[in-house]
């Protein structure tokens, strides 16, 4: 499968909707590979596109200032978090609450992506315009200049955030869980915490903490995925 | 005051004089160097094309790739994630 996922890249349209005259992002911005390919997942849809203004957000009642992409259509609305982490500490950016949040405020669509997967990103939009009611993805971005690694690294630095479930890419279709990229030989969680310059000065015991952090956050998706999967197939006899 | 001197001059070159973006300044013009594709073992299969987060790269009629040159910032994205290592980043002068 691998030799057939080189060729894949010739099969996706080639309109582009992102403006890069209009961009002054930094070179390897992962923010700017993100929102080239929700603009080109979207389509048509962009026309209707608003950016929320950061300092009026207020996210599920908490102050938070991440920066939101809103899409409205007729009958449903997305909302993209373009998360890259900045002033966070290690804690901080192993836990991610806001997927789970949205999932238990009813949004019909939960999604986490990152742009170093493209296409599994670009279906995510896709499905999420697709479905009726509100619909949420969470986009995880490596920013160069914030993390401190060199910019040719910036697409590798989202392959080691999946590799070593410190970011699971998973998806909640009605509150019902699924990995979407599996993960069969996770990496140590050391080797995507020392490619960041921003995590120079923590300790090896530290490290020691964040990987129980990490083991506790997947172990708790793999409990939900595992109930979901149990219950639809109970009930319903097919599994989504 | 020779310091402050130096720190004052680097403000000037970087800020902008009158009001308002970025918008007419090319994104590519403060880079330091650009992509090269060796013709020969390129297979176009287009990871360059979809990692580039500029959409610098474009696709030529005979299914080979090249960038243009007032986009691309020089960030060496495509150098380090072609599979073949076909791509090499040449400085500018």
């Amino acid at each position: 499968m691998d030799k057939f996922s080189l060729f894949v890249p010739n099969f996706l349209p080639c309109r582009e909707y992102f403006d890069p005259g209009n961009n002054n992002a930094c070179p390897g911005c992962g923010l700017a590979l993100g929102v080239r390919h929700v603009y080109k997942a979207a389509d048509k849809a962009m026309e209707k596109a608003l950016w929320e203004n950061i300092s009026d957000t207020k996210f599920f009642g908490i102050k938070t200032n991440p920066s939101l992409l809103k899409i409205k259509q007729k009958k449903n609305e997305l909302i993209i978090c373009l998360d890259n982490e900045a002033g966070g500490s290690l804690r901080d950016a192993l836990k991610k609450q806001m997927p789970g949040m949205a999932v238990a405020e009813g949004f019909k669509y939960v999604a986490t992506a990152c742009p170093s997967y493209p296409f599994d990103l670009y279906d995510k939009v896709k499905k999420a315009l697709d479905t009726e009611g509100k619909s949420y993805i969470h986009i995880l971005c490596p920013c160069p200049e914030g993390w401190q690694f060199d910019p040719e690294n910036s697409v590798k630095a989202g392959f080691s955030a999946v590799e070593t479930l410190a970011f699971p890419l998973y998806e909640a279709v009605c509150g019902f869980y699924t990995l979407t990229v599996k993960t069969a030989k996770p990496k140590k969680l050391s080797d995507y915490i020392t490619i960041q310059g921003r995590f120079s000065g923590v300790t090896d015991s530290e490290i020691a903490e964040a990987g129980a952090i990490v083991d506790k956050e997947y172990s708790k998706l793999l409990e939900k995925i595992q109930s979901s999967y149990s219950y639809t197939f109970e009930t319903t006899g097919k599994v989504y | 005051m020779e310091a402050s001197s130096g720190f004052l001059k680097k403000m000037i070159k970087c800020s902008l004089i009158e009001e308002g973006t970025a918008k007419p300044y090319k994104s590519g013009a403060h880079r330091k160097s650009l992509p090269e594709w060796d013709r020969d073992r390129c297979i176009k299969c287009g990871v360059c094309y979809i990692y580039c987060p500029d959409a610098a790269v474009y696709r030529l009629d005979d299914g080979f790739f090249d960038v243009e040159n007032q986009k691309c910032k020089g960030c060496g994205i495509c150098h380090s994630e072609c599979w073949f290592g076909v791509i090499s980043m040449v400085e500018e002068r």
